[in-house]
């Protein structure tokens, strides 16, 4: 049961020092690569969980799997209002449902370049459906029915005139920003406005979604079962936190597959530095390899004893890696989600992304020493004392 | 225990390059137990070959190779190597050390393979030590260590699991004259007092005056093998 005593591969690590601090680095980038990925995965995850409410039903276009596809008829629009008796009536007895209207557009940003921002028409039952997720910060909210718009915080340093007090083109009008919001997740990063005045100027008759507050546990299947063979709408309903947990899980895969091709490419390049580096130690220390077996360790041990100084310098790189990444812990950054418009969100290293990581690099030093540490475990100490 | 060593028709061939060599033919040879061998003979006769057969090592192509109780043509290698660990103690010409290792940790390395508590490890390390007379050397490295010392470091890894036999490959090849008698008169009081049975390889023939007998190989054959009468030192 005997193995090499752990000091001699950790000291041999320190003593070619040069060769480690490479194979470690190339470790440490990749791992930076990965963690990095995850961390802004897990900010978008955050994102988009952090408001998801089980008691608010979406309604859009039957096959739409989005909003910025989905498209219902103002008719259509007044039939669910009205027809879906699970929808909550607030205290004047009006159902609290709205019907807006949702569309990406192309602004420009401070730092140069444009990029799509999403635009919401809404009406004011919208702000009642929201309760206190919806907050005015600055100036004031728009009056229904006039050209002026209110801006989430989080557009509010990133994108050209949506301060409060600009004047804000969108399509041939003109509108004017009159206050900011501010509201969960992916709303701070949006330009809200009034539903049929901006329908108007982006000459878009149709809605995209109702949103409607109902009881949270409200069968929202069975209300589009009902419509099941009604030939005037058949609506898609599903609350919002199982919405955003779709867009997020459509996002979440590009982004590991994004993330995940450049760690595997970088991943690939860091294995064969660190076999690179492996086989030069043994090829230096084929004779205390000779010396061990002399001794009477087995070629297992051997075997695991050079596994384990692989596996020692994947850790390092791992442990480089996630140092890297740490100090962007909590950096707001801004992507295109899937109804490609900007959002912002903070880069969020969790212990769980950090240990992903890690096993990463450990993974890696694994997989590039089993051919060294195999090739030392293989030599007859004979071969090994006598190159030496 | 001490154990003679027996070889009974070995052969151990080379092939290089399509030649095969044979380095060592139908070789006899009987060995008493705690009796101190020199095995002298011209490069390339098979000297090394013939220690490394007898410290299982390396396998011979044919033939019996039995040291004490044991025929180590039947192991495997790894069954081999854990013969080694309990039976042999070898000593190099040189490099024998690991250099990353303190020479405390060095003679604790086959300790590590015998089912010890980590005080008695470091006790028998340190008797082993203080044996050789280097005590006061245990935490230092190889490198501050001279010739001569990292020889009796060698020596005081080998005895250190107390084994019968003790293969030095040209022990004092490296060393200046002093040096080399200090290190040959340590061997011979290992076979003196704790009656181990030592082969040792050596071009010197004054090296060879330390010990019992005299072995000479020529060619992968056996020649004489010589008493010395009068071994040197006196003691
Ligand atoms: N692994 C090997 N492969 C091929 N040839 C070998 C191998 N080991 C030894 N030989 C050859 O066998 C012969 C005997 O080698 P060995 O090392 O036993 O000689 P030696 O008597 O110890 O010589 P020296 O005094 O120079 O150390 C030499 O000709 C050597 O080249
Ligand atoms: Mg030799």
């Amino acid at each position: 049961m005997a193995i090499v005593p752990l000091q001699y591969n950790v000291r041999s690590l320190f003593v070619r020092s040069s060769s480690t601090i490479l194979t470690v680095l190339a470790v440490g980038a990749t791992i930076a690569v990965l963690a990095g990925m995850l961390s802004l995965q897990q900010g978008f995850a955050v994102l988009f969980q952090e408001r998801g409410r089980t008691d608010l039903a979406l309604f859009m276009r039957q096959g739409a799997t989005s909003e910025g596809e989905s498209g219902i008829t103002l008719e259509q629009c007044n039939i669910l209002k009205k027809e879906v008796p699970e929808v909550i009536r607030d205290d004047g007895g009006r159902p609290m449902a709205s019907a807006e209207m949702f569309l990406a557009v192309r602004l420009r940003k401070f730092d140069g370049g444009e990029t799509n921002v999403a635009i919401r028409g809404v009406e004011p039952m919208t702000f009642a459906i929201h309760g206190d997720d919806v907050v005015i910060t600055e100036g004031e909210n728009f009056t229904p029915g006039t050209d002026e718009l209110i801006v989430g915080v989080g557009l509010l340093e990133r994108i050209a005139n949506c301060r409060v007090g600009d004047n804000l083109q969108i399509n041939t009008s003109t509108f004017r920003i009159v206050g900011a919001f501010s509201g969960k997740g992916g709303y701070r990063s949006e330009i809200w406005g009034d539903v049929d005045r901006l329908s108007d100027a982006l000459e878009r008759p149709v809605r995209s979604r109702i949103l409607a507050r109902v009881s949270p546990d409200a069968d929202l299947d069975a209300i589009a079962a009902r419509y099941d063979d009604d030939l005037r709408l058949q609506p898609k309903v599903m609350n919002e936190r199982d919405y955003l947990a779709s867009q997020t899980s459509s996002l979440t895969t590009r982004f590991m597959f994004v993330g995940g091709f450049l760690a595997l490419i970088m991943g690939i390049g860091a294995v064969f530095t660190g076999t690179n580096s492996m086989l030069a130690a043994i090829g230096a220390r084929t004779h205390e390899i000779g010396i061990l077996k002399a001794v009477g360790y087995k070629p297992w041990a051997i075997f695991v004893a050079f596994l384990g100084e692989s596996l020692l310098l994947g850790l390092l790189g791992g442990v480089v890696g996630c140092l890297l990444v740490l100090p962007l812990q909590g950096a707001e950054t801004g992507t295109v989600n899937s109804t490609f418009s900007e959002v912002t969100f903070a880069f969020r290293t969790t212990p769980a992304a950090m240990l992903t990581s890690i096993l990463f690099a450990a993974g890696l030093g694994i997989v590039g020493g089993v051919v060294p540490a195999w090739r030392a475990s293989r030599m007859t100490p004979t071969q090994a004392l006598r190159r030496g | 225990m001490p154990a003679a060593i027996r070889l009974r028709s070995v052969t151990k061939s080379y092939s290089k390059g399509g030649q095969t060599l044979r380095v060592l033919d139908e070789l006899d040879l009987d060995m008493d137990a705690a009796t101190f061998y020199a095995l002298m003979g011209p490069s390339g006769s098979g000297k090394t070959t013939l220690l490394n057969l007898v410290g299982g090592l390396d396998q011979a192509d044919e033939g019996v190779v039995q040291v004490g109780d044991e025929d180590l043509a039947a192991m495997q290698s790894s069954e081999l190597a854990e013969w080694r660990s309990e039976h042999v103690g070898f000593v190099f010409q040189g490099f024998n050390l690991l250099p990353v290792l303190s020479a405390r940790e060095n003679v604790e390395l086959p300790l590590l393979l015998a089912p010890l508590s980590r005080r008695q490890r470091r006790q028998q390390a340190e008797r082993a030590l203080e044996l050789v007379g280097l005590a006061d050397r245990m935490n230092h490295k190889p490198r501050e260590l001279s010739g001569g010392q990292e020889q009796r470091v060698a020596i005081a890894r080998a005895i250190a699991t107390d084994p019968q036999v003790i293969l030095a490959d040209e022990p004092t090849g490296d060393l200046d004259r002093d040096t080399a008698d200090a290190v040959l008169e340590m061997l011979r009081r290992l076979n003196r007092e704790l009656h181990k049975t030592i082969l040792m390889v050596t071009h010197d023939p004054q090296a060879a005056t330390y010990a019992d007998k005299t072995i000479h190989l020529d060619k992968g054959k056996l020649g004489r093998i010589e008493e010395n009468a009068t071994p040197t030192g006196g003691s």
